[in-house]
């Protein structure tokens, strides 16, 4: 059988082994050896589940045989950031501190969910130690590379998720959001990536880092893909606190309903990139493949950055402490230096952010009534290199880390839904997503118009690995 | 022997002192190339480079990007002798990387006939790590909540911690200065 299957993506490996096209077996041996022989190229993954991923697949394989339907997922590989639970496996959360943890007990929610939707996990991707980068250049591991370029940064912190499928090691990857880390990495991998409405998933198993604004999300080279992956996933669940209890709505059915009755809009001021840059250029495709003219301007966003900022340096830090107080010496320099001031901020900094967060949610909640969908840059530049210190925005001169961020933060600080829609690479310019916003509650219609984007060739995910 | 420090000179050279520190935050680069004297006896030593005439620094100018971010003129010292010839000295802190550094700068001015003053010797090194202005009080703050929360800070993290606290301090300025209405209460859990 010849079908390269790294070129398809979920949906169809779904459809090719519930027609008994090819079984979940081949596909997953498939999927493991791409993954072997990409891994010195990547260096995406911590941990291959083989026997997990070989067993998984007989099941699907085993129960087709039997008659019984199959899953949406059937025999789809997938990955997780190493920061989900997988039954019998340590979670590693970037960390080398995790390794001496003792093995996951039972998989993370999602991942159960991707499970018994018959899908197959390959194994375990890189990520930033403890989620606190945006470049998944991590201190024990080494720096997870980019597909386009092998010198040039995946992003982060979920970089092995948004390398393993841009590369076409999996079609689907999970990852996790709190400042960017979902739509970072989508950006300069040139992924599609969705970080739904704060609290619309399930994180229950997924280790934390800023439990005010982490999400996961998924990650996908298609439109239908990370819709599909995204239903499979929702529904409430006792086990996360803020997982809401509203029940699922399944968004795969109206992707094709196009912009009807929509009202699209740019960010301005604050979102505004730099003129005549990659940023700049993909907004205003985007912008003008949707007829999105107007520009919405919102206000204090310079202090709801600052708001987010520090509830992450509080939450962060308090939620290291322990491990601050008795294993400093293993932390990344990078994360542990900032944890610590982090866990040292006097509560009136945390109490006014939080305070902030209530009161800008509402003004932010007074646009929606006039508009449906917001665009922004995810990004300020497209990938960075690897170990690049800083980089040119604005004028000036700053530091990479903290500002690849600069446009994602503002918005997942109110846990507005989020599709990172990428820009493919062309002539030798490299990828770089736009961020199509929503209301609350809205992932339906950010993914109908990441389909129209999609459907126009405007955004794209093909399959890349250079050099 | 000429007049030491007129100053009508010394005013002269720090505005030409000042434009350039503005050159250097900008990367202006016409505008460095040209406060350096066009010969090929001009020389430039930068941190990690030696540059002999104004075709190597100019060449270096376009190649590289400048790594240094929130440069301050901590102590500048400018001696003119006569009306033509004058040094500047000065002290910076600059973050490089994330860390602060203290950054020494020696520029030689001689003014011609035809072109007016031009830089004809610079020199630029690196000095040790640095704490910023506020340092001194971030460090007590380390030291006084690191004890409150019962987290030993070691000797060699007291600085770069407190370097992050000051980061920190920078970047929610905007919330702490905002003027919330009365009544807003945090959030028990989140709502979107």
């Amino acid at each position: 059988m010849n079908t390269l299957f790294h070129e398809l993506g979920a949906a169809e490996i779904a459809s090719g082994v519930a027609s008994g096209r090819w079984t979940a077996r081949a596909v997953a041996e498939a999927a493991l050896d791409r993954l072997g022989s990409t891994h010195s190229r990547l260096n995406a993954f911590t941990l291959v589940t083989s026997q997990r991923a070989l067993a998984e697949a007989d099941a699907v394989d085993a129960a087709l045989a039997d008659g019984r339907p199959a899953g949406p997922l059937a025999g789809v590989p997938y990955s997780v950031k190493n920061l989900f639970d997988l039954a019998g496996e340590v979670t590693l959360a970037g960390s080398r501190i995790q390794a001496s943890a003792g093995p996951a007990g039972a998989d993370a929610t999602a991942v159960r969910r991707l499970s018994a939707a018959g899908a197959v996990c390959l194994g375990a991707v890189n990520m930033g130690e403890y989620a606190y980068d945006f470049v998944t250049e991590n201190a024990h591991v080494g720096a997870t590379r980019n597909p386009h370029d092998g010198a040039r940064s995946a992003g982060g912190s979920s970089g092995g998720s948004a390398a393993s499928v841009a590369a076409g090691v999996v079609p689907l990857s999970l990852g996790t959001d709190t400042n960017g880390s979902i739509r970072v990495p989508s950006s300069l991998c040139g992924t599609w990536g969705l970080k739904p409405t704060y609290g619309r998933l399930s994180r229950a198993g997924a280790f934390p880092f800023v439990g005010s604004l982490d999400h996961i999300g998924p990650f996908a080279r298609s439109v239908r893909d990370l819709a599909l992956c995204y239903d499979v996933m929702q529904g409430p669940d006792d086990q996360d606190p803020v997982c809401t209890g509203r029940p699922a709505e399944p968004v795969s059915a109206t992707l094709e309903r196009g912009l009807e009755g929509l009202r699209l809009g740019v960010l301005g001021s604050y979102f505004t990139p730099d003129a005549g840059g990659p940023a700049e250029r993909a907004v205003q495709r985007v912008a003008t493949a949707l007829g999105a003219t107007r520009v919405v301007e919102l206000p204090h966003v310079e202090a709801a950055r600052a708001a987010a900022f520090a509830i992450t340096a509080c939450e962060g830090g308090q939620l290291h402490l322990p491990r601050l107080r008795t294993r400093l010496r293993e932390f990344d320099p990078a994360a542990r230096d900032r944890l610590i001031a982090g866990a040292l901020l006097p509560a009136s900094h945390y109490l006014q952010a939080q305070r902030f967060r209530c009161w800008w949610r509402d003004v932010v909640r007074s646009f929606f009534r006039d508009v449906d969908v917001l665009l922004a840059p995810a990004t300020p530049v497209a990938a960075t290199r690897i170990g690049q210190e800083t980089m040119r925005v604005r004028g000036s001169e700053v530091l990479v880390r903290p500002n690849l961020g600069v446009y994602t933060q503002p918005i997942s600080f109110l846990g507005l839904p989020v599709v990172a829609a990428p820009v493919p690479e062309s002539d030798g310019v490299l990828p770089i997503a736009v961020q199509l916003i929503g209301a609350p509650w809205s992932e339906g219609v950010l993914l109908r118009v990441a389909r129209v984007l999609e459907a126009q060739g405007v955004c794209a995910s093909p399959v890349v690995l250079r050099n | 022997m000429p007049v030491l420090n007129d100053p009508a000179t010394v005013s002269e050279i720090a505005s030409l002192h000042d434009a350039y520190e503005r050159a250097l935050a900008a990367n202006d680069i016409p505008a460095l190339n040209g406060a350096f004297w066009d010969s090929p006896h001009v020389v430039r030593f930068g941190v990690h480079e030696q540059l002999y005439g104004a075709e190597e620094i100019a060449a270096f100018r376009q190649n590289s990007a400048p790594v240094f971010t929130e440069r301050t003129l901590v102590r500048r010292q400018i001696t003119t002798f006569g009306a033509d010839h004058a040094n500047v000295m000065c002290e910076a802190t600059q973050r490089v990387g994330g860390r602060w550094r203290t950054n020494r700068q020696t520029q030689v001015w001689v003014r011609f006939p035809d072109c007016g003053w031009r830089i004809v010797a610079a020199h630029v090194s690196a000095g040790p790590a640095a704490m910023p202005p506020q340092g001194e009080a971030a460090l007590q703050w380390v030291d006084a909540a690191s004890a409150a929360v019962r987290l030993t800070v070691p000797p060699d993290l007291r600085e770069p911690v407190a370097q992050q606290l000051l980061r920190i301090e920078s970047i929610v300025g905007p919330l702490l200065a905002f003027n919330l209405p009365d009544g807003v209460e945090p959030p028990a859990v989140f709502t979107p």
